[in-house]
């Protein structure tokens, strides 16, 4: 089967509610989003295919909803995730005061995953609470990338994608390297995966 | 419109009666029948359990009925999975295992009407590539409809989920290495690789969609029951912003909602989430339409629960159990379905585990909600429960609420804005008044003036000063010029006033008789320009009451003369009227003189000796100017205060008047000829100097005769010298003015 990407990858971004995360998929995929076939299906759900290290990589996020109400029930949609964006408003800091929480959830609902902390709202230092040393002391103990990123601005946005994208490639392909296997039984160990979480239900 | 797709949303009451029309109360658990009924009916079931879904599927290939015939269906699937939930029971009973096995297996391959539907699609959109691809395809669906029929009911659901993902996969591997597909393009494939999904779960719906081996039917009765008791639960309870008024919302709302029950009416998992899909894009513009912005997670997730919610699809459960198992797993981890599907789940477990903190409101109000205390009535609602004409009643009251919340707004607002009107009308009668009360101080200056008079004239009785008022007179009759004869008129009226009223204007008098004659003759000559100035103070000065003004009235009258002067004289009480006059008349020595009675007050007390002296000559011409007019009204009031208070005035006046012309000229004379120590003549003799300057430019513009202005300079001097001397010179003085005259 001829396909128009070598890898498909899927990221969710999570974080509190109104830091910004679909203000950050809005711009990331309304870049170059014209020419997908995909075309008015909302903010929540974006494609996007970036080519890293000569290999296309459709990108497919999914947004969350970040409401407190909601935290309970969002475990399913960290099924099949290859990456994790958190984010936080660096104008709120009782939006990463949550990142914690949020981080984990993560664990609880994925084994392994790319995670990557993100700043948002970085564009007015006169509201700014967050300081980057303290988000970056935290990233660091917590073994995460930190970005800090402008969605309005458009700053760190591009680059913040890539650089997950890059972690969940690598990431796989070490994985593969590791095991030597073919796709089936990718497709098989997602299978497994999946049986857990039915058991769960 | 609505209130006919009701049925198929909500089970009402009434359908609980017995289906059979018997009376009896029916029930859900026995498909609607009473007890007695359903016992028959079940009996009935069994016999014709093969030959029912064949009917059901003849009657569904009628065109032009699909939505009837979709609810047709939906209906009698239910009862078809009624049926395989009680077969096994009846099954065991009647140890016909192995032939139901059978039985239905026959029924699959050969008398399922979908089959042959599904075989005819087949060839329809892949016939194209040839009878060997046509007979592989069937070949591994038939494969797997035997291997799912053998191990249906010896392995557990979720074994069998796994095979059939492990049946796409292979299918998928066949579809890209098999020689047989090579000449299909890839495209295709993949299309034929969701055809066999299509195909295999189609034909094995009815043993994999909500399996006897699960408890999902219950799980079905409960998420029912959960919804129908959450029914209360609105839009706000959620958070989210489904306007309940707007007509269009309205429309894709329930489009939303058809969309979502859809999921039950179809068979294959990727129809089922063509259905969701279709839902959450109705959403998507329900939101869009509502905020108008574009919608994120956050709006999404809410809006879909409370669709889920009103919608109340049948069976949902069992549906997305079905589609979780046996939906292309990667189909379900990826892409807009799975995307939806995924929030789908959540919605369903957000409901399933809601309580009162979620909803954001307290346990007791819950409960009250859970128990049917608070039953809140809701255009949603009466929409879904009740007719049309229920709905609109409810849209209407909605939207009067919505008036009268607007109006109570605009009242509040006018009663805000009635407040601040009457805030702003205090402050400013506050305001006002307060300036009032400080305003007063135009009447406070004529009285602050009295007192100062009242003080000077109390503490100087000085008979000197009177002199000065000999140089006054000469420079207002200078001034005044062309009215050299009504003062002189005027002056002995004066004279006899003072006269009358105290003992020491008495003595003064005579000297100012005196003066009177010289200015008389000053005036004649032309130097009057004091004369003015002197009177000018007085008037302002003694601030006298409003008998005075009659007076001035009377006394311009009476005399005919110029104004000026005569309220000059007649100002020595009254004053205030010809102030304004004098100043009008003449400017410039008005102004003048005006500033500098002010600022006199505060001079005078230095020079006490030379302010008295001052004043006493103005008290003599004033007085005798009100005196004769209206003698006894005049010397009543002032007998005792407004000579005294004159005096003040005067005193600032005077110096002002002599300050400098006195000390530029005579400064040595005057201080000869003063008997008594009075220091201050110095002062007085500067404030004339000031007035002399300026008092000499206007005489000079004013004064009718050119010679007589020569005159006036020369008798300045010896005028200067008779202020500041005493009265008993002034008969001297008076022969020195006649001499130089």
């Amino acid at each position: 089967m001829a396909r128009d990407y070598d890898h498909l990858f899927k990221l969710l971004i999570i974080g509190d509610s109104g830091v910004g995360k679909s203000s950050l998929l809005l711009r990331f995929a309304d870049n170059t989003f014209s020419g997908s076939y995909i075309t008015t299906i909302g903010v929540d759900f974006k494609i996007r295919t970036v080519s890293i290290d000569g290999q296309r990589i459709k990108l497919q996020i999914w947004d969350t909803a970040g409401q407190e109400r909601f935290r309970t029930i969002t475990s399913t949609y960290y099924r099949g995730t290859h990456g994790v964006i958190v984010v936080y408003d660096v104008t709120n800091g009782e939006s990463f005061a949550n990142v914690k929480r949020w981080l984990h959830e993560i664990e609880q609902n994925c084994d392994v995953v790319n995670r990557i902390l993100v700043g948002n709202k970085n564009d007015c230092p006169d509201r700014k609470v967050v300081l980057t040393e303290d988000a970056k002391r935290f990233a660091d103990t917590m073994g995460i990338q930190l970005f800090e990123t402008s969605a309005k601005d458009n700053i760190n946005v591009e680059e913040m994608f890539v650089s997950v994208t890059r972690l969940v490639l690598r990431a796989k392909l070490e994985m593969k390297e590791r095991q030597n296997v073919t796709q089936n039984d990718v497709v098989n160990l997602r299978k497994s995966n999946k049986q857990g979480k039915r058991k769960c239900c | 419109m609505y209130a006919t797709k009701q049925p198929t949303l909500r089970i009402k009451q009434a359908d609980l009666k017995c289906k059979n029309g018997c009376g009896f109360f029916g029930n859900a658990e026995w498909e609607g029948y009473c007890s007695k009924c359903y016992r028959d009916y079940m009996q009935k079931q069994r016999e014709r359990n093969t030959s029912q879904e064949k009917a059901e599927h003849s009657k569904a290939r009628i065109p032009g009925f699909s939505k009837f015939e979709e609810k047709k269906r939906q209906q009698i699937d239910k009862k078809n999975k009624y049926l395989k939930n009680f077969t096994p029971v009846f099954r065991k009973s009647s140890s016909a295992k192995d032939s139901g096995k059978s039985e239905r297996h026959h029924e699959l391959r050969h008398s399922n009407p979908e089959m042959e539907k599904l075989t005819a699609e087949y060839i329809t959109k892949y016939g194209v590539w040839g009878e060997h691809v046509r007979k592989d395809f069937l070949k591994c669906v038939n494969s797997v409809y035997t291997k799912i029929l053998i191990d249906i009911d010896n392995k557990p659901i979720e074994d069998i989920a796994e095979l059939i993902q492990k049946y796409y996969n292979m299918f998928s591997d066949r579809l890209n290495r098999n020689s047989v597909y090579e000449e299909v393009i890839s495209d295709v494939r993949d299309q034929m690789l969701d055809f066999f999904e299509k195909f295999v779960m189609i034909g094995l719906y009815s043993v994999l969609f909500c399996p006897h081996t699960t408890n999902d039917e219950e799980k079905d009765l409960a998420i029912q029951d959960r919804i129908r008791k959450l029914s209360w639960v609105t839009a706000h309870h959620l958070g989210c912003c489904i306007s309940e008024t707007s007509m269009e919302v309205r429309d894709l709302v329930y489009t939303a909602i058809t969309d979502l029950l859809g999921i039950d009416s179809v068979k294959a998992p990727q129809e089922k989430l063509a259905c969701v899909v279709r839902c959450c894009r109705s959403i998507m513009e329900v939101l869009q339409h509502c905020q108008g912005a574009p919608v994120s997670a956050d709006e999404f997730l809410p809006a879909l629960i409370f669709i889920v919610l009103k919608g109340n699809p049948a069976r949902l459960k069992s549906n997305i159990h079905y589609v979780t198992r046996f939906c292309n797993d990667s189909r379900l981890m990826q892409g807009e379905g799975g995307y939806y599907f995924t929030n789908l789940c959540c919605a369903v477990s957000f409901i399933e585990n809601l309580t009162a903190e979620s909803l954001s409101m307290t346990e007791e109000e819950f409960k009250a909600y859970m128990t049917g205390v608070i039953t809140p009535v809701s255009a949603w609602e009466s929409a879904l429960v009740a007719c049309e004409s229920m709905h609109q009643l409810c849209e209407h009251l909605s939207l009067l609420k919505n008036l009268s919340e607007r109006t109570d707004a605009v009242q509040k607002g006018t009663g805000e804005l009635k407040e601040n009107i009457n805030k702003f009308k205090n402050e400013i009668t506050k305001k006002v008044s307060s300036v009032l009360a400080k305003t007063p101080l135009i009447i406070k200056p004529r009285k602050t003036l009295i007192d100062f008079d009242l003080h000077e004239s109390t503490n100087d009785n000085l008979p000197p000063p009177i002199i000065p008022i000999i140089k006054a007179r000469p420079l207002e009759e200078i001034e005044d010029g062309n009215h050299n004869l009504a003062t002189t008129n005027l002056f002995p009226f004066e004279n006899t006033g003072n006269a009358d009223l105290q003992s020491q204007n008495e003595q003064q008098q005579p000297a100012f008789t005196n003066f009177y004659e010289q200015n008389l003759q000053l005036q004649s000559i032309g130097l009057t320009s004091d004369k003015q100035k002197s009177t000018l103070q007085l008037n302002i000065t003694p601030c006298v009451p409003d008998l005075q003004t009659t007076e001035l009235s009377f006394d311009n009258q009476s005399l005919n003369l110029d104004e000026q002067q005569s309220g000059f004289l007649e100002l020595s009480n009254v004053n205030y009227d010809i102030d304004f006059s004098d100043l009008s008349a003449d400017n410039s020595v008005a102004e003048e003189l005006t500033p500098e009675k002010h600022k006199s007050p505060s001079f005078t007390p230095d020079p006490f000796s030379p302010i008295g002296s001052s004043c006493n000559i103005a008290q003599t011409p004033l007085l005798p100017s009100s005196a004769p007019l209206l003698p006894t009204t005049n010397t009543a009031p002032e007998s005792t205060s407004n000579p005294n208070q004159t005096n003040d005035f005067f005193l600032p006046a005077a110096e002002a008047d002599r300050v400098e012309t006195i000390l530029d000229q005579t400064e040595e004379m005057c201080t000869a000829n003063l008997p008594t120590p009075l220091k201050p003549t110095t002062s007085q003799y500067s404030g004339f100097s000031k007035q002399g300057w300026q008092i000499p430019s206007i005489p000079c513009n004013t004064g009718d005769y050119s010679s007589l202005n020569m005159s006036q300079s020369q008798a300045w001097v010896p005028n200067s010298n008779v202020n500041v001397t005493n009265p008993n010179k002034n008969n001297q003085n008076n022969d020195e003015f006649e001499k130089q005259e």
